[in-house]
Protein backbone atom coordinates (compact mmCIF):
# COMPACT_ATOMS: atom_id res chain seq x y z
CA UNK A 1 0.00 0.00 0.00
CA UNK A 2 1.14 3.55 -0.94
CA UNK A 3 2.50 5.90 1.66
CA UNK A 4 0.78 8.84 1.06
CA UNK A 5 3.58 11.48 2.08
CA UNK A 6 3.88 15.26 1.07
CA UNK A 7 5.82 14.54 -1.48
CA UNK A 8 3.36 11.95 -2.86
CA UNK A 9 0.13 14.59 -2.18
CA UNK A 10 2.22 17.12 -4.29
CA UNK A 11 3.18 14.86 -7.01
CA UNK A 12 -0.70 13.70 -7.29
CA UNK A 13 -1.76 17.54 -7.74
CA UNK A 14 1.14 17.65 -11.00
CA UNK A 15 -1.61 14.45 -11.85
CA UNK A 16 -5.02 16.19 -10.97
CA UNK A 17 -3.49 19.46 -13.58
CA UNK A 18 -2.96 17.32 -16.48
CA UNK A 19 -6.14 15.51 -16.20
CA UNK A 20 -7.90 18.80 -15.94
CA UNK A 21 -6.04 20.20 -18.70
CA UNK A 22 -6.76 16.97 -20.97
CA UNK A 23 -10.35 18.05 -20.27
CA UNK A 24 -10.10 21.72 -21.07
CA UNK A 25 -12.20 21.63 -23.86
CA UNK A 26 -14.71 19.40 -22.66
CA UNK A 27 -15.29 21.25 -19.90
CA UNK A 28 -16.03 24.32 -22.40
CA UNK A 29 -18.80 22.47 -24.06
CA UNK A 30 -20.61 21.40 -21.41
CA UNK A 31 -20.07 25.39 -19.86
CA UNK A 32 -21.12 27.24 -23.12
CA UNK A 33 -24.51 25.23 -23.29
CA UNK A 34 -25.50 27.09 -20.23
CA UNK A 35 -23.05 29.38 -18.93
CA UNK A 36 -19.68 31.59 -20.95
CA UNK A 37 -18.12 28.55 -21.98
CA UNK A 38 -15.00 29.57 -20.28
CA UNK A 39 -14.71 26.78 -16.80
CA UNK A 40 -12.22 24.70 -18.80
CA UNK A 41 -9.96 27.40 -18.96
CA UNK A 42 -10.65 28.95 -15.53
CA UNK A 43 -9.73 25.08 -14.14
CA UNK A 44 -6.71 24.55 -16.44
CA UNK A 45 -5.03 28.34 -15.41
CA UNK A 46 -5.76 27.43 -11.77
CA UNK A 47 -4.46 23.92 -11.75
CA UNK A 48 -1.37 25.17 -14.09
CA UNK A 49 -0.33 27.45 -10.92
CA UNK A 50 -0.98 24.21 -8.56
CA UNK A 51 1.52 22.11 -10.44
CA UNK A 52 4.00 24.52 -10.54
CA UNK A 53 3.56 25.51 -6.88
CA UNK A 54 3.40 21.68 -6.24
CA UNK A 55 6.56 20.70 -8.18
CA UNK A 56 8.25 23.72 -6.40
CA UNK A 57 7.69 22.10 -2.87
CA UNK A 58 10.41 20.10 -1.04
CA UNK A 59 10.71 16.81 -0.78
CA UNK A 60 9.99 16.55 2.98
CA UNK A 61 6.72 18.65 3.14
CA UNK A 62 3.72 17.14 4.68
CA UNK A 63 0.61 16.75 3.63
CA UNK A 64 -1.30 20.21 4.86
CA UNK A 65 1.64 22.30 3.12
CA UNK A 66 1.56 20.51 -0.53
CA UNK A 67 -2.41 21.47 -0.18
CA UNK A 68 -1.79 25.34 1.47
CA UNK A 69 0.85 25.67 -1.84
CA UNK A 70 -2.49 24.36 -4.06
CA UNK A 71 -4.40 27.01 -1.88
CA UNK A 72 -2.15 29.94 -2.32
CA UNK A 73 -1.76 29.27 -6.33
CA UNK A 74 -5.38 29.44 -6.88
CA UNK A 75 -5.67 32.28 -4.42
CA UNK A 76 -3.02 34.42 -7.01
CA UNK A 77 -3.96 33.34 -10.37
CA UNK A 78 -7.39 32.48 -10.53
CA UNK A 79 -10.20 34.91 -9.76
CA UNK A 80 -13.87 34.15 -11.12
CA UNK A 81 -15.93 32.26 -9.22
CA UNK A 82 -13.95 28.56 -9.09
CA UNK A 83 -10.67 30.38 -7.79
CA UNK A 84 -11.72 31.46 -4.47
CA UNK A 85 -13.84 28.03 -4.43
CA UNK A 86 -11.42 25.76 -4.83
CA UNK A 87 -9.04 28.15 -2.81
CA UNK A 88 -10.92 27.92 0.34
CA UNK A 89 -11.12 24.07 -0.87
CA UNK A 90 -7.76 23.26 -0.41
CA UNK A 91 -7.08 25.68 2.36
CA UNK A 92 -9.85 23.40 4.72
CA UNK A 93 -7.95 20.18 3.28
CA UNK A 94 -4.39 21.79 4.71
CA UNK A 95 -6.37 23.01 8.10
CA UNK A 96 -7.76 19.45 8.04
CA UNK A 97 -4.73 17.11 8.07
CA UNK A 98 -2.12 19.67 9.95
CA UNK A 99 0.03 18.00 11.80
CA UNK A 100 -0.12 14.74 9.93
CA UNK A 101 2.79 13.26 8.30
CA UNK A 102 1.07 10.82 5.86
CA UNK A 103 -2.40 10.43 4.48
CA UNK A 104 -2.53 6.33 4.68
CA UNK A 105 -6.20 5.71 6.24
CA UNK A 106 -9.62 6.12 3.88
CA UNK A 107 -10.58 8.27 7.10
CA UNK A 108 -7.71 10.75 6.41
CA UNK A 109 -9.28 11.27 2.85
CA UNK A 110 -12.80 10.94 3.99
CA UNK A 111 -11.88 13.93 5.85
CA UNK A 112 -9.83 16.23 3.49
CA UNK A 113 -13.03 15.64 1.00
CA UNK A 114 -15.54 16.30 3.83
CA UNK A 115 -13.56 19.89 4.49
CA UNK A 116 -13.30 20.20 0.59
CA UNK A 117 -17.00 19.98 -0.04
CA UNK A 118 -17.99 22.17 3.70
CA UNK A 119 -15.64 25.20 2.20
CA UNK A 120 -16.91 25.38 -0.66
CA UNK A 121 -20.57 25.44 0.43
CA UNK A 122 -20.02 28.26 2.95
CA UNK A 123 -18.48 30.41 0.37
CA UNK A 124 -20.61 29.07 -2.44
CA UNK A 125 -23.63 29.27 -0.32
CA UNK A 126 -25.01 26.65 -2.85
CA UNK A 127 -27.51 23.83 -1.11
CA UNK A 128 -27.10 20.19 -2.72
CA UNK A 129 -29.49 20.38 -5.95
CA UNK A 130 -28.62 23.59 -6.90
CA UNK A 131 -26.80 22.38 -9.82
CA UNK A 132 -23.06 23.08 -8.64
CA UNK A 133 -20.01 20.92 -8.35
CA UNK A 134 -21.51 20.07 -4.50
CA UNK A 135 -23.69 17.91 -6.35
CA UNK A 136 -20.75 15.71 -7.19
CA UNK A 137 -19.07 16.15 -3.82
CA UNK A 138 -21.23 15.57 -1.83
CA UNK A 139 -22.27 11.85 -2.89
CA UNK A 140 -18.43 10.82 -3.10
CA UNK A 141 -18.04 12.35 0.30
CA UNK A 142 -20.91 10.14 1.83
CA UNK A 143 -19.34 7.17 -0.36
CA UNK A 144 -16.06 7.64 1.10
CA UNK A 145 -17.22 8.06 4.58
CA UNK A 146 -19.54 4.97 4.38
CA UNK A 147 -15.93 3.03 2.89
CA UNK A 148 -14.02 4.45 5.66
CA UNK A 149 -16.09 2.82 8.57
CA UNK A 150 -15.51 -0.73 6.13
CA UNK A 151 -11.64 -0.08 6.11
CA UNK A 152 -10.26 -1.75 3.28
CA UNK A 153 -7.33 -0.70 0.50
CA UNK A 154 -7.13 3.21 0.34
CA UNK A 155 -6.35 3.03 -3.81
CA UNK A 156 -9.54 1.39 -4.45
CA UNK A 157 -11.91 3.66 -2.18
CA UNK A 158 -10.05 6.35 -3.82
CA UNK A 159 -11.29 5.43 -7.15
CA UNK A 160 -14.83 4.40 -6.14
CA UNK A 161 -14.89 7.66 -4.91
CA UNK A 162 -13.90 9.29 -7.86
CA UNK A 163 -16.62 6.89 -9.91
CA UNK A 164 -19.32 7.87 -7.54
CA UNK A 165 -18.24 11.42 -8.30
CA UNK A 166 -18.26 11.24 -12.02
CA UNK A 167 -21.94 8.94 -11.71
CA UNK A 168 -23.59 12.40 -9.25
CA UNK A 169 -22.12 14.54 -12.35
CA UNK A 170 -23.81 13.08 -15.09
CA UNK A 171 -26.76 12.96 -12.70
CA UNK A 172 -27.08 16.60 -12.67
CA UNK A 173 -28.49 16.85 -16.05
CA UNK A 174 -31.55 16.64 -14.48
CA UNK A 175 -31.32 19.53 -12.41
CA UNK A 176 -32.10 23.55 -12.75
CA UNK A 177 -29.90 25.64 -12.11
CA UNK A 178 -29.66 27.82 -8.33
CA UNK A 179 -26.22 29.54 -8.89
CA UNK A 180 -24.10 31.38 -11.07
CA UNK A 181 -24.74 32.35 -14.82
CA UNK A 182 -26.96 29.23 -15.60
CA UNK A 183 -29.42 30.21 -12.84
CA UNK A 184 -30.63 33.06 -14.99
CA UNK A 185 -31.68 30.60 -17.95
CA UNK A 186 -33.63 28.56 -15.57
CA UNK A 187 -35.48 25.39 -17.03
CA UNK A 188 -33.66 26.07 -20.42
CA UNK A 189 -30.51 24.89 -18.25
CA UNK A 190 -32.36 21.35 -17.88
CA UNK A 191 -30.98 18.27 -19.86
CA UNK A 192 -27.17 19.64 -19.58
CA UNK A 193 -25.01 18.24 -17.52
CA UNK A 194 -22.93 20.89 -15.06
CA UNK A 195 -19.38 21.88 -15.91
CA UNK A 196 -18.16 22.34 -11.74
CA UNK A 197 -19.48 19.36 -11.31
CA UNK A 198 -17.87 17.49 -13.91
CA UNK A 199 -14.55 18.79 -13.37
CA UNK A 200 -15.04 18.09 -9.67
CA UNK A 201 -14.99 14.47 -10.68
CA UNK A 202 -11.60 15.22 -12.94
CA UNK A 203 -9.86 16.20 -9.48
CA UNK A 204 -11.25 13.26 -7.81
CA UNK A 205 -10.11 10.62 -10.54
CA UNK A 206 -6.87 12.71 -10.43
CA UNK A 207 -6.18 12.30 -6.72
CA UNK A 208 -7.22 8.67 -6.94
CA UNK A 209 -4.97 7.94 -9.84
CA UNK A 210 -2.41 10.24 -8.28
CA UNK A 211 -2.24 7.90 -5.40
CA UNK A 212 -2.29 4.71 -6.96
CA UNK A 213 0.59 5.38 -9.02
CA UNK A 214 2.51 6.03 -5.80
CA UNK B 1 -3.09 36.87 -23.33
CA UNK B 2 -4.46 39.34 -20.64
CA UNK B 3 -1.21 40.30 -19.21
CA UNK B 4 0.28 41.53 -22.80
CA UNK B 5 -3.50 43.48 -23.00
CA UNK B 6 -2.88 45.20 -19.49
CA UNK B 7 1.31 46.10 -20.78
CA UNK B 8 -0.04 47.74 -24.02
CA UNK B 9 -3.11 49.36 -22.43
CA UNK B 10 -0.64 50.81 -19.92
CA UNK B 11 1.65 52.15 -22.25
CA UNK B 12 -0.99 53.57 -24.52
CA UNK B 13 -2.87 55.47 -21.49
CA UNK B 14 0.33 56.16 -19.72
CA UNK B 15 -0.66 59.88 -19.62
CA UNK B 16 -3.67 59.50 -17.55
CA UNK B 17 -2.75 55.66 -15.80
CA UNK B 18 -0.35 54.13 -13.85
CA UNK B 19 0.02 49.88 -13.29
CA UNK B 20 0.08 49.17 -9.55
CA UNK B 21 0.13 45.46 -10.27
CA UNK B 22 0.08 42.76 -12.64
CA UNK B 23 -3.54 43.47 -12.86
CA UNK B 24 -4.24 46.63 -11.63
CA UNK B 25 -4.22 50.19 -12.86
CA UNK B 26 -5.13 53.50 -11.10
CA UNK B 27 -4.87 56.78 -11.93
CA UNK B 28 -1.42 58.30 -12.78
CA UNK B 29 -2.19 61.19 -10.10
CA UNK B 30 -3.84 58.66 -7.48
CA UNK B 31 -4.09 59.02 -4.59
CA UNK B 32 -6.01 62.06 -4.56
CA UNK B 33 -6.39 63.46 -1.06
CA UNK B 34 -9.76 63.99 0.36
CA UNK B 35 -11.67 62.07 -2.52
CA UNK B 36 -13.26 58.96 -2.33
CA UNK B 37 -11.48 56.39 -4.65
CA UNK B 38 -13.84 54.54 -6.85
CA UNK B 39 -12.41 50.93 -7.54
CA UNK B 40 -13.72 48.61 -10.88
CA UNK B 41 -13.24 45.49 -12.46
CA UNK B 42 -14.34 42.24 -14.09
CA UNK B 43 -13.70 39.89 -16.17
CA UNK B 44 -12.10 40.89 -19.56
CA UNK B 45 -13.42 41.09 -23.13
CA UNK B 46 -15.75 44.14 -22.31
CA UNK B 47 -14.13 47.30 -23.35
CA UNK B 48 -14.26 50.24 -22.79
CA UNK B 49 -15.42 48.44 -19.51
CA UNK B 50 -14.23 48.74 -17.24
CA UNK B 51 -10.80 49.99 -17.00
CA UNK B 52 -11.60 51.65 -19.98
CA UNK B 53 -13.25 54.39 -17.46
CA UNK B 54 -10.21 55.24 -14.52
CA UNK B 55 -9.94 58.92 -15.36
CA UNK B 56 -11.17 61.88 -14.27
CA UNK B 57 -14.70 62.02 -13.52
CA UNK B 58 -15.38 58.24 -13.66
CA UNK B 59 -13.07 55.28 -11.59
CA UNK B 60 -9.83 55.68 -9.77
CA UNK B 61 -8.54 52.38 -10.05
CA UNK B 62 -9.55 48.74 -11.89
CA UNK B 63 -8.56 45.19 -11.51
CA UNK B 64 -8.51 42.73 -14.37
CA UNK B 65 -9.90 39.62 -14.53
CA UNK B 66 -8.94 36.49 -17.36
CA UNK B 67 -11.23 36.54 -20.28
CA UNK B 68 -15.07 36.74 -18.91
CA UNK B 69 -13.61 35.90 -15.78
CA UNK B 70 -13.87 38.02 -12.40
CA UNK B 71 -10.37 38.89 -11.17
CA UNK B 72 -9.07 37.37 -8.15
CA UNK B 73 -9.04 39.59 -4.61
CA UNK B 74 -5.28 41.02 -5.16
CA UNK B 75 -5.57 43.04 -8.05
CA UNK B 76 -8.72 44.72 -5.92
CA UNK B 77 -6.63 45.13 -3.01
CA UNK B 78 -3.90 46.77 -4.98
CA UNK B 79 -6.14 48.73 -6.75
CA UNK B 80 -7.38 50.22 -3.52
CA UNK B 81 -4.56 50.48 -1.80
CA UNK B 82 -3.30 52.96 -4.55
CA UNK B 83 -6.42 54.97 -4.98
CA UNK B 84 -7.11 55.70 -1.04
CA UNK B 85 -6.97 59.31 -0.25
CA UNK B 86 -8.02 59.14 3.25
CA UNK B 87 -11.83 59.39 1.90
CA UNK B 88 -12.49 55.52 1.85
CA UNK B 89 -12.97 53.40 -1.47
CA UNK B 90 -16.08 52.71 -2.93
CA UNK B 91 -16.09 49.40 -5.01
CA UNK B 92 -18.92 49.08 -8.14
CA UNK B 93 -19.17 46.34 -10.21
CA UNK B 94 -21.72 44.26 -12.33
CA UNK B 95 -23.78 41.64 -10.30
CA UNK B 96 -21.67 38.28 -10.92
CA UNK B 97 -21.17 35.67 -8.34
CA UNK B 98 -17.49 35.67 -9.16
CA UNK B 99 -16.70 39.60 -8.64
CA UNK B 100 -19.15 39.17 -5.68
CA UNK B 101 -16.85 36.86 -4.23
CA UNK B 102 -13.59 38.40 -4.70
CA UNK B 103 -14.20 42.16 -4.41
CA UNK B 104 -15.97 40.72 -0.79
CA UNK B 105 -12.67 39.23 -0.16
CA UNK B 106 -10.66 42.59 -1.20
CA UNK B 107 -12.81 44.07 0.66
CA UNK B 108 -12.47 42.12 4.11
CA UNK B 109 -8.99 42.49 3.68
CA UNK B 110 -8.94 46.38 3.09
CA UNK B 111 -11.25 47.11 5.95
CA UNK B 112 -8.85 44.90 8.17
CA UNK B 113 -6.16 47.26 7.03
CA UNK B 114 -8.07 50.40 8.03
CA UNK B 115 -9.67 51.55 4.77
CA UNK B 116 -12.95 52.14 5.12
CA UNK B 117 -14.37 50.41 1.97
CA UNK B 118 -18.20 50.23 0.74
CA UNK B 119 -19.52 48.42 -2.05
CA UNK B 120 -22.26 49.06 -4.77
CA UNK B 121 -22.93 45.87 -7.10
CA UNK B 122 -25.04 46.92 -10.13
CA UNK B 123 -28.12 45.19 -11.27
CA UNK B 124 -29.65 46.76 -14.63
CA UNK B 125 -30.78 43.53 -16.89
CA UNK B 126 -34.25 43.17 -16.76
CA UNK B 127 -34.30 39.94 -18.53
CA UNK B 128 -31.92 38.07 -16.20
CA UNK B 129 -34.47 37.67 -13.74
CA UNK B 130 -38.41 38.35 -13.13
CA UNK B 131 -38.85 41.87 -10.55
CA UNK B 132 -39.25 40.13 -7.24
CA UNK B 133 -35.77 38.62 -7.16
CA UNK B 134 -33.71 41.62 -8.44
CA UNK B 135 -31.19 41.28 -6.23
CA UNK B 136 -30.18 38.13 -8.86
CA UNK B 137 -30.29 40.17 -12.00
CA UNK B 138 -26.85 41.12 -13.53
CA UNK B 139 -25.13 43.97 -14.17
CA UNK B 140 -24.63 45.21 -18.01
CA UNK B 141 -24.67 48.44 -19.85
CA UNK B 142 -26.59 50.45 -17.40
CA UNK B 143 -23.33 50.52 -15.33
CA UNK B 144 -22.40 53.07 -18.13
CA UNK B 145 -24.57 55.53 -16.93
CA UNK B 146 -24.26 54.47 -13.15
CA UNK B 147 -20.54 55.46 -12.96
CA UNK B 148 -21.50 58.66 -14.74
CA UNK B 149 -23.22 59.87 -11.51
CA UNK B 150 -20.82 58.01 -9.22
CA UNK B 151 -17.83 59.52 -10.74
CA UNK B 152 -18.83 63.19 -10.74
CA UNK B 153 -20.26 62.58 -7.10
CA UNK B 154 -16.53 61.95 -6.27
CA UNK B 155 -15.09 64.39 -8.21
CA UNK B 156 -17.06 66.90 -6.15
CA UNK B 157 -15.24 65.34 -2.90
CA UNK B 158 -18.30 64.25 -1.46
CA UNK B 159 -18.15 61.83 1.48
CA UNK B 160 -17.44 57.85 0.94
CA UNK B 161 -21.68 57.65 2.22
CA UNK B 162 -22.72 60.11 0.01
CA UNK B 163 -20.99 58.46 -3.08
CA UNK B 164 -22.49 54.89 -2.32
CA UNK B 165 -25.98 56.63 -1.74
CA UNK B 166 -25.71 58.55 -4.87
CA UNK B 167 -24.49 55.25 -6.84
CA UNK B 168 -27.32 53.00 -5.27
CA UNK B 169 -30.00 55.78 -6.25
CA UNK B 170 -28.31 55.63 -10.30
CA UNK B 171 -28.34 51.96 -9.79
CA UNK B 172 -32.25 51.76 -8.91
CA UNK B 173 -33.09 53.68 -11.27
CA UNK B 174 -31.58 52.22 -14.30
CA UNK B 175 -32.91 49.30 -16.35
CA UNK B 176 -31.04 47.39 -19.36
CA UNK B 177 -32.42 44.74 -21.95
CA UNK B 178 -29.70 43.49 -24.72
CA UNK B 179 -30.18 41.27 -27.59
CA UNK B 180 -27.58 39.00 -29.84
CA UNK B 181 -27.40 38.46 -33.39
CA UNK B 182 -23.70 36.11 -33.10
CA UNK B 183 -21.95 34.28 -30.26
CA UNK B 184 -18.55 35.18 -29.50
CA UNK B 185 -15.47 33.25 -29.42
CA UNK B 186 -13.73 33.45 -25.82
CA UNK B 187 -9.80 33.19 -27.14
CA UNK B 188 -8.71 30.44 -24.53
CA UNK B 189 -11.03 28.62 -25.68
CA UNK B 190 -10.67 29.23 -29.85
CA UNK B 191 -14.61 28.32 -30.18
CA UNK B 192 -17.94 30.14 -30.11
CA UNK B 193 -19.66 30.11 -26.67
CA UNK B 194 -22.58 28.86 -28.60
CA UNK B 195 -24.45 28.26 -31.94
CA UNK B 196 -26.60 30.41 -33.24
CA UNK B 197 -28.11 30.18 -36.43
CA UNK B 198 -28.06 32.53 -38.84
CA UNK B 199 -31.82 33.51 -39.17
CA UNK B 200 -32.74 33.46 -35.51
CA UNK B 201 -31.17 35.49 -32.42
CA UNK B 202 -31.31 35.79 -28.70
CA UNK B 203 -33.01 38.23 -26.90
CA UNK B 204 -32.29 38.94 -22.92
CA UNK B 205 -28.19 38.06 -23.52
CA UNK B 206 -25.44 38.98 -20.62
CA UNK B 207 -22.08 40.15 -22.05
CA UNK B 208 -20.49 36.98 -22.12
CA UNK B 209 -21.48 35.00 -24.69
CA UNK B 210 -23.75 32.94 -22.83
CA UNK B 211 -27.23 32.28 -23.78
CA UNK B 212 -30.27 34.66 -23.26
CA UNK B 213 -34.12 33.98 -22.18
CA UNK B 214 -35.42 33.08 -25.34
CA UNK B 215 -34.06 32.36 -28.98
CA UNK B 216 -36.41 33.78 -31.58
CA UNK B 217 -36.19 34.43 -35.65
CA UNK B 218 -34.53 37.91 -36.90
CA UNK B 219 -37.08 40.27 -37.47
CA UNK B 220 -36.90 43.58 -38.79
CA UNK B 221 -35.01 45.82 -36.16
CA UNK B 222 -38.24 48.05 -35.32
CA UNK B 223 -39.89 45.14 -33.60
CA UNK B 224 -36.93 43.89 -31.97
CA UNK B 225 -36.58 47.39 -30.26
CA UNK B 226 -39.83 47.64 -29.53
CA UNK B 227 -40.13 44.69 -27.64
CA UNK B 228 -36.93 45.43 -25.94
CA UNK B 229 -38.17 48.93 -24.94
CA UNK B 230 -41.58 47.09 -23.89
CA UNK B 231 -39.75 45.05 -21.18
CA UNK B 232 -38.00 48.07 -20.26
CA UNK B 233 -40.98 50.16 -19.67
CA UNK B 234 -42.71 47.65 -17.91
CA UNK B 235 -40.02 47.16 -15.56
CA UNK B 236 -40.03 51.03 -14.62
CA UNK B 237 -42.32 53.73 -14.84
CA UNK B 238 -40.49 55.76 -17.15
CA UNK B 239 -43.34 57.75 -18.69
CA UNK B 240 -42.83 61.72 -18.18
CA UNK B 241 -39.88 61.01 -16.67
CA UNK B 242 -36.27 62.59 -17.26
CA UNK B 243 -33.93 59.99 -18.27
CA UNK B 244 -29.98 59.44 -19.40
CA UNK B 245 -30.15 56.72 -22.37
CA UNK B 246 -27.28 54.39 -23.71
CA UNK B 247 -27.73 52.55 -26.70
CA UNK B 248 -24.97 50.10 -26.66
CA UNK B 249 -23.06 48.05 -29.13
CA UNK B 250 -21.78 44.70 -28.20
CA UNK B 251 -18.81 45.08 -30.38
CA UNK B 252 -19.39 43.05 -33.51
CA UNK B 253 -21.91 45.79 -34.72
CA UNK B 254 -21.39 48.72 -37.24
CA UNK B 255 -21.93 52.06 -35.67
CA UNK B 256 -24.05 52.50 -38.23
CA UNK B 257 -26.92 49.77 -37.06
CA UNK B 258 -26.56 51.24 -33.90
CA UNK B 259 -28.23 54.57 -35.06
CA UNK B 260 -31.12 52.66 -36.45
CA UNK B 261 -31.38 51.25 -33.05
CA UNK B 262 -31.88 54.83 -31.84
CA UNK B 263 -34.10 56.57 -34.24
CA UNK B 264 -36.45 53.98 -32.61
CA UNK B 265 -35.91 54.35 -29.14
CA UNK B 266 -36.25 58.00 -29.41
CA UNK B 267 -39.40 57.77 -31.45
CA UNK B 268 -40.76 55.37 -28.62
CA UNK B 269 -39.36 57.82 -25.45
CA UNK B 270 -40.80 60.57 -27.81
CA UNK B 271 -44.74 58.31 -27.51
CA UNK B 272 -44.41 57.77 -23.84
CA UNK B 273 -42.80 61.47 -22.88
CA UNK B 274 -39.42 60.53 -22.01
CA UNK B 275 -37.22 63.37 -21.99
CA UNK B 276 -34.05 61.99 -23.52
CA UNK B 277 -31.57 64.64 -21.52
CA UNK B 278 -28.50 62.78 -21.72
CA UNK B 279 -27.59 60.18 -24.39
CA UNK B 280 -24.63 58.08 -26.04
CA UNK B 281 -24.29 55.98 -28.88
CA UNK B 282 -21.54 53.52 -29.36
CA UNK B 283 -19.37 50.57 -28.07
CA UNK B 284 -19.40 50.53 -23.88
CA UNK B 285 -19.63 47.40 -22.70
CA UNK B 286 -18.97 44.71 -25.32
CA UNK B 287 -18.68 41.26 -25.18
CA UNK B 288 -15.68 40.84 -27.54
CA UNK B 289 -16.83 40.58 -31.39
CA UNK B 290 -20.17 40.03 -30.48
CA UNK B 291 -22.59 41.60 -32.89
CA UNK B 292 -25.95 42.96 -30.99
CA UNK B 293 -27.04 45.85 -29.02
CA UNK B 294 -28.35 47.00 -25.69
CA UNK B 295 -30.47 49.71 -24.50
CA UNK B 296 -30.02 51.54 -20.96
CA UNK B 297 -32.66 54.02 -19.38
CA UNK B 298 -31.60 55.85 -16.12
CA UNK B 299 -34.42 58.13 -14.54
CA UNK B 300 -32.85 61.70 -13.59
CA UNK B 301 -33.62 63.86 -10.53
CA UNK B 302 -32.13 66.86 -10.52
CA UNK B 303 -29.27 66.13 -8.45
CA UNK B 304 -28.74 63.39 -10.66
CA UNK B 305 -29.01 65.43 -14.05
CA UNK B 306 -26.52 67.85 -12.55
CA UNK B 307 -23.99 65.50 -11.61
CA UNK B 308 -24.01 64.02 -15.39
CA UNK B 309 -24.64 67.55 -16.88
CA UNK B 310 -22.04 69.46 -14.92
CA UNK B 311 -18.93 66.82 -14.84
CA UNK B 312 -16.09 66.43 -17.33
CA UNK B 313 -15.32 63.01 -18.25
CA UNK B 314 -11.77 62.03 -19.38
CA UNK B 315 -10.89 58.44 -19.03
CA UNK B 316 -8.51 55.64 -20.86
CA UNK B 317 -11.24 55.22 -23.23
CA UNK B 318 -14.43 57.82 -22.92
CA UNK B 319 -14.04 61.74 -22.98
CA UNK B 320 -17.43 63.77 -22.32
CA UNK B 321 -16.77 67.55 -22.21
Amino acid sequence: MANVTGALVAKSLVLVAKKVEENKDYLCELDGEVGDGDHGVSMTIGMRAVSRAAKALPPQCTPSEAFQSAADAYADEVGATIGPLYEAAFAAAAESVQGKQNLNEISDWAIVYRSMANAIQQLGKAQLGDKTLLDAFFPAVDHIQELSTKGGNLEAALLSTAERALKAAKDTRNLVPQKGRASRLGDRAKGHQDAGATSLAVVLKGFADGIKKG
Amino acid sequence: MVEQMVEGYVAANDHIIKRVGKRSIARANSPIQGKVGIVVGGGSGHLPAFAGYVGKGMADGAAFGNVFASPPAKPVIEATLAVNGGAGVMYTYGNYQGDCINFDKAQDKCREMGIPVQTVVLNDDVLSAPKDQAHKRRGIGGLFLVWHVAGAKAEQMASLDEVVAVTAKANANTRTVGVGLTSCIVPANGKPTFSLPDNEMEIGLGIHGEPGIKRVKVRPIDSVIDEIMEAILADLDYKGTDVALLVNGLGGSPAEELYVVYRRVKQICDANKINIKFKHVGNQVTALEMQGTSVSLMRLDEEMYQLINNTTVDTCMYKKV
